[in-house]
């Protein structure tokens, strides 16, 4: 794509992106930016997946304390600062993940994903039983959404008007989405394909591949605490249900896979896809769950590349070049 | 004895129960994985399925002895034609695919269950004979949870007897030590894979039918009983039964005297135990390093 | 200096003595082949020297220090480079991709996050020019596992060869290679290789009598001889070990 057909392209995106609130009005909006939330968290988690091969059944646990996090600073922090209390959550999110480094470039396969499970499982159960903390079951509703200050503007009010939140989150979300973007897109974006195909050889030729790992997973847990913490100021509400559920891990894996596993927007794709069935199902059958199953087993079996890996193949096969191998091999 | 001590020996008693109950269940996961590398997550759902059909049938023939019998059969045979039409196409894709496929299959038995019996906690009768009391040594004590422990070690016997005295079961053994080489030697893996799935499933849907008198029959089972066994698997290690037997008494356990003791924080404590375990140990208590 | 040497190296498999007394040395920059029948031991001899396994008996020395028993990425960050005998590429990767990854690995990038690796020009006409030289050019954009059993060794080979260890270990590189394959090869290693020290296992006899210039010959765990390529083509007791080797 030529560099003006590129800018072009860009910032097409962004006026249509900025042209949501006006046009659809608040309930398309909110749909929007729930489908944008899920979008990064679900790219995220397609960081480790996808791309580096470490396959997490508990992503929800960045997500959640990403919102944890912020609702209780903004909780019991009085007059802090919007973009401090966003800010804290997605460290809390990158610290938790930095604790965990040891343990988890130790192992991988299905250590890991279950690993990861077991840890995620027991977040939601510690939100659930410390009530002092957490809330419990409830949650922690209705804590103080402070106006955000741009210098030079003034205060632009969130709480209660939906546009503004809308353009705050969508900046921030775009700006996540780049990131990891470009970060696919350095050296050690390819070390980690590296680590994904092969880590012994990885580790032969003589990258340092636990160290790599650490660096991609607090980033990946970082970005999922962004769209944790954004999520619990959009809904001014975290649950135990909400953002540390066993559905919030699932989700994006779901999304990952109906989407495409193995390009950076499959799981964007697979997160607008699976939102509109989610929305369709529920709209015309009380069986969600039926609907989501044979989704899942469909797509595995049949399409475990997803929308975009099917439509791979058919644009190959189309331009009869030879396919290298591009059928999904064993995993790691 | 005097009220104290009779009762922790309850409690220690129920708890017993209850992890021979998560052994029944996580054993089958475990050799399942031992031997075909397959991390079965819809395994709980057939655990629920066969305590669903064993209300079904306990309602239809008023026997529970029947349910015992006859459920876990339909619940296996459910399993072993998932893993027959829809895992087998899927292990070239390895654990990942695997994992998603059962996950999907979990909904889908969880929305069948739901859409055929309703949401509503249903009720399955244990036998008369088995539902008084019995005196143990000055201790009044269920019959039933007897029947439980009873019925879990009579089952556990037998399959060791199988597994270490008939040649069916060596063949196993070696399956899991190094299937490709079994197959090698002209014995039909495939087959194989199928009857110790199946078997497996069976266990699970035995405990399924054994528990549903204690804990009701309800949607959530899976998710409630299935979160313990799975913990129980991780935390003692991938394909070792000595593991998941030992942690699965130490769960039943802490799970039943947490709930005496510290109710609210039982759970914490489970998971807790667990995370410690991981944290020092990766791949569980008696886990072998995945190749 | 000798840049490997092995003393009284010995190592056995629970009773099975697969090596025994093996005092190996390799000078530096020498091309040195290790053959011997099958069963020899030199397959383990190449495992231990490489670190894959601990030898039961012995020291292995690189470039004077002992490091009998390290793993083998420590001996690979201390300058010592294997190839694998069954070909472990990045498999989905492009060639180009795979040959990039050595590249970036020679000149220490290994945590940037700072710039787009499409922009790196220094990095890509590198990677280029190694393409070149393996005639992997035309195969550029192809997965390594879409290209022929060849070429994908070849690239296997350069994997090992493209990163700037001193001293580089072959096993059995022209392994289900066919005649012009294993030609091929031995120009790219020759190529590849100058300046280094060498060290291969290998069966095909053109390879090694056309690329060594020392060889070791092992048979029954032990050293039977070390030469030149002619003494050793000339020595009875050779002859002897791989004749007897043969049933009729």
């Amino acid at each position: 794509m030529s560099p003006t057909l590129r800018t072009i392209a860009w910032l097409g995106t962004a006026l249509a992106l900025a042209a949501i609130p006006p046009l659809c009005g608040p309930y398309y909006t909110n749909l929007f930016l729930t489908f944008a939330i899920f979008s990064v968290f679900s790219v995220s988690l397609n960081l480790l997946l996808g791309y580096t091969g470490l396959f997490s059944f508990g992503h929800a646990m960045f997500f959640g304390t990403g919102a944890y996090a912020t609702a209780l600073a903004l909780k019991h922090v009085s007059g802090l600062p919007l973009l401090a209390a966003f800010g804290v959550g997605v460290l809390a999110a990158a610290l938790l993940a930095l604790a965990l480094t040891p343990i988890v470039v130790r192992v991988s396969g299905t250590a890991f994903a279950m690993l990861h499970l077991a840890f995620s499982q027991m977040m939601y159960v510690l939100a659930l039983k410390l009530y002092g903390i957490t809330g419990g079951e409830d949650g922690i509703g209705n804590f103080p959404i402070p106006p955000l200050t741009i210098p030079g503007v003034g205060a632009v009010p969130m709480k209660g008007e939906p546009a503004n939140f809308y353009y705050f989150a969508i900046t921030l979300l775009a700006a996540s989405l780049w990131l990891m973007w470009f970060f696919t897109r350095t050296p050690l974006g390819q070390v980690q394909l590296a680590i994904r195909e092969n880590a012994r050889r990885t580790d032969y030729l003589g990258f340092k591949v636990q160290q790599t790992k650490a660096v991609i997973y607090v980033f990946a847990a970082a970005n999922a605490g962004l769209a944790g913490s954004l999520y619990g100021l959009f809904h001014n509400l975290v649950s135990a249900d909400g953002a540390l559920g066993a559905l919030v891990s699932f989700a994006p894996i779901i999304n990952i896979m109906i989407g495409g596993i193995g390009s950076f927007l499959g799981p964007v794709l697979g997160t607008a896809i699976f939102q509109l069935i989610e929305e369709l199902a529920s709209r015309y059958t009380e069986h969600v769950e039926l609907v989501v199953g044979l989704l899942l087993v469909v797509v595995i079996m049949y399409a475990p590349m997803g929308v975009l890996g099917v439509a791979k193949q058919l644009r190959q096969k189309w331009r009869r070049e030879s396919t290298p191998a591009g059928a999904l091999q064993k995993s790691p | 004895m005097d009220p104290m001590t009779a009762m922790y020996v309850a409690q220690g008693l129920h708890g017993l129960a209850y992890g021979m109950i998560l052994f029944l269940i996580a054993s089958g996961l475990n050799v399942i994985f031992g031997m075909m590398g397959v991390l079965n997550l819809a395994h709980a759902s057939f655990f629920m399925l066969s305590a669903y059909l064993g209300y079904q049938v306990a309602a239809l023939t008023g026997n529970f002895w029947l349910a015992l019998a006859f459920a876990p059969l339909g619940s296996a045979l459910v399993g072993v034609a998932m893993e027959r039409f829809l895992l087998r196409r899927v292990h070239a894709f390895g654990h990942m695919g695997e994992l998603i496929l059962t996950v999907g299959v979990a909904s889908i038995v969880l929305a069948a269950v739901k859409s055929v019996w309703g949401t509503e906690s249903l009720q399955l009768k244990m036998p008369a004979i088995l539902s008084g009391r019995v005196s143990l040594a000055g201790l009044d004590y269920p019959v039933y949870r007897l029947f439980i422990i009873g019925l879990a070690l009579a089952i556990l016997g037998v399959m060791t007897l199988l597994l270490y005295k008939t040649r069916l079961g060596k063949i196993v053994r070696a399956a899991v030590s190094d299937a490709g080489m079994v197959n090698a030697l002209g014995i039909n893996i495939p087959l194989v894979f199928m009857l110790v799935f199946g078997v497996g499933v069976w266990m699970a849907g035995v405990a399924g039918v054994a528990i549903a008198p204690i804990l009701t029959v309800f949607p959530g089972l899976a998710d409630q009983v299935g979160m313990d066994a799975f913990i129980v698997v991780v935390t003692g290690g991938f394909g070792s039964l000595a593991g998941a037997f030992v942690v699965s008494l130490i769960f039943g356990l802490l799970s039943s005297y947490g709930v005496q003791f510290m109710s609210q924080l039982a759970p914490v404590l489970i998971v807790a135990f667990m995370a410690i375990v991981l944290a020092i140990r990766p791949h569980g208590l008696f886990g072998a390093r995945e190749s | 200096m000798n840049i490997l040497e092995t003393k009284a190296l010995a190592h056995d498999f629970g009773g099975l003595q697969v090596l025994c007394g093996v005092d190996l040395q390799i000078a530096q920059g020498e091309r040195h082949a290790i053959i011997g029948p099958n069963g020899a031991g030199k397959t383990t001899l190449f495992n231990v020297i490489t670190g894959t396994y601990r030898p039961s008996a012995g020291k292995v020395y690189f470039k004077g220090r002992d490091v009998t028993g390290l793993p083998p990425h420590r001996l690979s960050r201390l300058g010592v480079g294997r190839s694998f005998q069954i070909t472990s590429t990045f498999g989905r990767l492009t060639a180009f991709q795979n040959i990039r990854l050595a590249v970036l690995a020679r000149r220490g990038i290994r945590f940037n996050l700072l710039r787009a690796i499409d922009a790196m020009d220094d990095v890509t006409s590198e990677t280029d020019a190694v393409l070149a030289r393996i005639n992997l050019g035309a195969e550029r954009d192809r997965a390594a596992n879409a290209l022929s059993y060849g070429k994908h060794r070849a690239l296997e080979i350069s994997l090992a060869l493209a990163s700037d260890q001193e001293l580089v270990l072959l096993d059995e590189f022209a392994a289900g290679m066919s005649r012009d394959e294993t030609h091929d090869a031995v120009e790219l290693i020759r190529r590849l290789t100058e300046g280094r020290t060498v060290v291969l296992i290998e069966h095909d006899m053109d390879a090694v009598f056309s690329l060594a210039d020392r060889i070791t010959v092992l048979h029954r765990g032990q050293i039977l001889a070390t030469g030149t390529p002619a003494e050793i083509r000339a020595d009875a007791s050779v002859k002897e070990a791989y004749l007897g080797e043969m049933e009729f």
